[in-house]
């Protein structure tokens, strides 16, 4: 009995106090993904990547906005929308306590505003991807003049029909198409 | 075919187009519920119920009991048949072959019955959600008191998850729902790095070192250069490289470094 008691005594405690104290997770646990919707530019690469679509994003032509949407419960935490997010908004949490009562406290949104095509006047893009892209270019070494930044908010339609328009070529090449 | 006798035979409630809906719980019963949540004096027993898993809850679940976690600690548990159990606990996307043994064990269940919906699969399908044979999660099928997301959910989230179903702790995560506001603006990442040599540094770390751990690495690596400042390049990355002891850090740090000296040298 002594000798048993003596070898439980060594063995010291194995169970983790986790309800009475917080449970440390070990590094690199992948938990609640958390957006920083600041940070994110609703380019939804995410939402391409994420192979369970527990990201969706859904676009409101409307309303000229455009909402990312996680179902936590369908969510497999495998991280890849941390990879290849490319602005780093999204990061997995340490987070793990996400049982919930009602099924409609699982989803996380965040709803963002589209910019208009400065020609056609259609929302094509999240307004802040403009402002990123621009940024981009800066930093690799351009100086955006005014008439390259107005291009920027131009939708990829307008663009295609204003080269078409342009370019002479490519009017002769391909008669049937008359502006 | 007697069509009446025929549908009173079904165990299943169906709406008036003859579709199967989610069993329902009578008022009298849920306040039966409420009862024994409210002062349970004994251990909540807890039937487990696979519904089409891949057996990775499972595996979770067993591992909750285990002397690490030890879930019997605080009485929870697990039992062999439906007829012994407070708490039912659903995993797997329900799939059209265990739907109906599901719901067989749900009604086996003593009422007053608490519902958990264990797993990504059970709070809505999971992976599986869009598949032919699966009917998306066990509120589909029967009434749900608490979901445990996860996939699968660890231990210490089960632990979390009986003592929500229990009423001992309080529920955490809440709907949010950010709308963008006037002057939001995402941030390039370091901005004093030239963005050629940042995307190549990105771009070899992770090639060396995975997706993830690849970009930790070129983040940490490009703060560094970007701390030093003035500093030389080649003093940044010995003072980085000083305090490492794991030789395939050095070697990642070391390759980065000669992209970026590659670049500054032209």
């Amino acid at each position: 009995m002594l000798k048993l008691l003596k070898i439980i005594s060594r063995a010291g405690e194995a169970t983790a106090k986790y309800p009475f104290a917080p449970y440390p997770v070990s590094p690199g646990f992948r938990g609640k993904p958390e957006l920083n919707a600041g940070q994110c530019i609703a380019c939804a690469a995410c939402t391409t990547a994420c192979p369970a679509n527990a990201l969706t994003m859904s676009t409101d032509s409307a309303a000229g906005s455009r909402t990312w949407s996680l179902n936590l419960g369908r969510c497999i935490f495998c991280g890849r929308c941390e990879e290849v997010c490319p602005t780093h908004a999204i990061i997995l949490t340490p987070e793990f306590e996400l049982a919930v009562g009602k099924k409609s406290d699982l989803l996380q949104q965040a709803t963002f505003n589209l910019a208009a095509c400065a020609e056609c006047g259609e929302p094509f893009v999240a307004a802040k991807e403009i402002a990123y892209a621009a940024d981009l270019l800066v930093q690799s070494g351009l100086t955006l003049t005014d008439a390259q930044r107005a291009l920027l908010s131009v939708c990829p339609a307008c663009k295609r029909k204003a080269t078409i328009e342009r370019d002479d070529i490519s009017q002769h090449l391909s008669p049937e198409v008359k502006p | 075919m007697n069509g009446d006798a025929h549908v009173s035979n079904l165990i299943v409630p169906r709406d008036q187009n003859g579709m199967p809906v989610p069993m329902t719980e009578s008022e009298h019963i849920a306040g039966l519920k409420a009862a024994l949540l409210k002062d349970i004096q004994r251990s909540a027993y807890v039937y487990r119920v696979d519904c089409g898993g891949c057996n990775g809850c499972e595996i979770e679940i067993f591992s909750s009991i285990t002397p690490v976690f030890d879930a019997e600690r605080f009485g929870i548990k697990v039992v062999a048949s439906p007829r012994h159990a407070d708490i039912l606990l659903f995993t797997g996307a329900v799939t059209r072959a265990m739907r109906m043994p599901a719901l067989r064990a749900y009604q086996a269940a003593p009422d007053p019955k608490i519902t958990v919906s264990y797993g990504a699969c059970g709070c809505s399908g999971g992976i599986f959600h869009d598949l032919y044979c699966v009917w998306g999660g066990t509120d589909k099928i029967v009434p749900v008191d608490v979901y445990i997301p996860g996939c699968p959910p660890t231990p210490p989230a089960t632990l979390y998850g009986f003592a929500m179903a229990l009423g001992l702790l309080g529920q955490k995560l809440h709907a949010t729902h950010h709308v963008e506001g006037e002057d939001e603006r995402s941030e390039v990442g370091h901005p004093g790095i030239p963005y050629d040599i940042r995307v190549e540094v990105e771009r070899e770390a992770r090639r060396l070192a995975g997706y993830r751990s690849g970009r930790l690495i070129s983040d940490e690596f490009l703060t560094e250069l970007q701390v030093g400042g003035g500093m030389p390049l080649d003093e940044c990355v010995k003072r980085m490289l000083s305090g490492e002891d794991d030789p395939r850090r050095t070697e990642i740090i070391t390759r980065l470094w000669d992209i970026c000296a590659g670049v500054a040298k032209g």
